[in-house]
């Protein structure tokens, strides 16, 4: 499953805004098939910050682990937030 | 004499729309000159410039003041949707002149500042909600402030052997740790100080009667203890070297 985070916006801030995303998105992920991988590709995201990246990337890195990849994280507001959260 | 300059170059250096400017007008918050036959709008170019300096001083007075009134409308984000759709602005403004890696950093830390001010503070303001949030592209500047309970208050909660504020703004610029517990977060700060400090750019923050600055290169935190008191938090990101 391919994840573009910049469906939900491209200036992603907020907790409540990425607790929001994380919510709406469930009924997605829990149709996915048992073993399917997860990419979160960020193109197109102009700001990223920890508060909305730790509601969202932060329970699905703890949901699947390693079967999700993370593609085009070069943005620096990107970059800074995912050096932050070690996810 | 002094350069006079049209409302549409005005707006472009203040980074605010031609519309905004003429409400300022008509509010007497910021005066035109009429001029030509058809009374079109000029400014003198003094008069912005000081105006650009004063965002500061307009922010830190009212986190300051005792006998606080809502700010003006334009620099006023009572809730974070509102706080959410100017920070936008703000991105497409900077964008018109800085690079994306500016653009992108600049709004997070701003973004994160804000976003701070109402995570600690909702439903728990002392008086006026939300957080006063402007900003002057010419001179490179983003202010934000909000007359919350400040970082002691909140780290308290978790902290109890924190003694002041000095010691609270260090642990929440230094430290993963939550005012929010039982939820595992708090590292807003600490990512503030990782873009300020590998960037052209600087930060000032007050909270209760502690300041720091920081800026690029910087390892240490250089907190000092101030002479003004403010109960919630004070902050100027600057991008001067950006041109």
């Amino acid at each position: 499953m391919n994840i573009e985070l910049k469906k939900f916006g491209t200036t992603l801030v907020s907790r409540p805004a990425g607790k929001e995303a994380w919510l709406a998105f469930q009924p997605v992920l829990n149709s996915m098939s048992s073993g399917e991988k997860i990419t979160v590709d960020f193109n197109g995201v102009v700001v990223l910050t920890p508060s909305w990246a730790d509601e969202f990337l932060t329970p699905l890195r703890q949901k699947f682990k390693e079967k999700v990849a993370l593609i085009n994280t070069s943005n620096p507001s990107v970059q800074a937030t995912l050096s932050i959260l070690e996810v | 004499m002094n350069q006079l300059l049209s409302i549409g170059q005005t707006a472009k250096l203040l980074g605010i729309s031609i519309d905004t400017l003429r409400r300022w007008d008509l509010a007497g918050r910021l005066r035109s000159i009429r001029s030509g036959p058809r009374g079109h709008r000029f400014y003198n170019r003094s008069d912005i410039d000081q105006y650009s300096q004063e965002i500061d001083s307009l922010a830190l007075n009212w986190a300051k003041s005792n006998n606080p009134i809502e700010p003006n409308s334009d620099v006023y984000c009572q809730t974070r949707d509102v706080f959410q759709a100017r920070l936008e602005k703000l991105q497409s403004e900077l964008s018109k002149i800085a690079s994306i890696e500016v653009v992108s950093l600049i709004t997070a830390v701003a973004g994160e500042i804000g976003n701070n001010s109402f995570d600690h503070n909702l439903g728990s303001w002392a008086d006026i909600p939300g957080i006063f949030f402007s900003y002057a592209i010419r001179n490179r500047k983003v202010v934000l402030a909000d007359r919350g309970q400040g970082i002691l208050t909140t780290l308290k909660r978790v902290r109890p052997e924190l003694l002041n504020s000095g010691e609270a703004m260090k642990m929440a610029f230094t430290e993963i740790i939550s005012g929010r517990y039982p939820e595992t977060r708090g590292n807003g700060l600490k990512f503030v100080r990782s873009i300020i400090v590998k960037n052209p750019f600087s930060l000032f923050f007050q909270t209760g009667d502690a300041k720091l600055f920081l800026k690029k290169n910087d390892i240490k935190l250089d907190i000092q203890p101030t002479g003004t008191i403010i109960n919630g938090c004070f902050a100027i990101i600057s991008f001067e070297e950006l041109l």
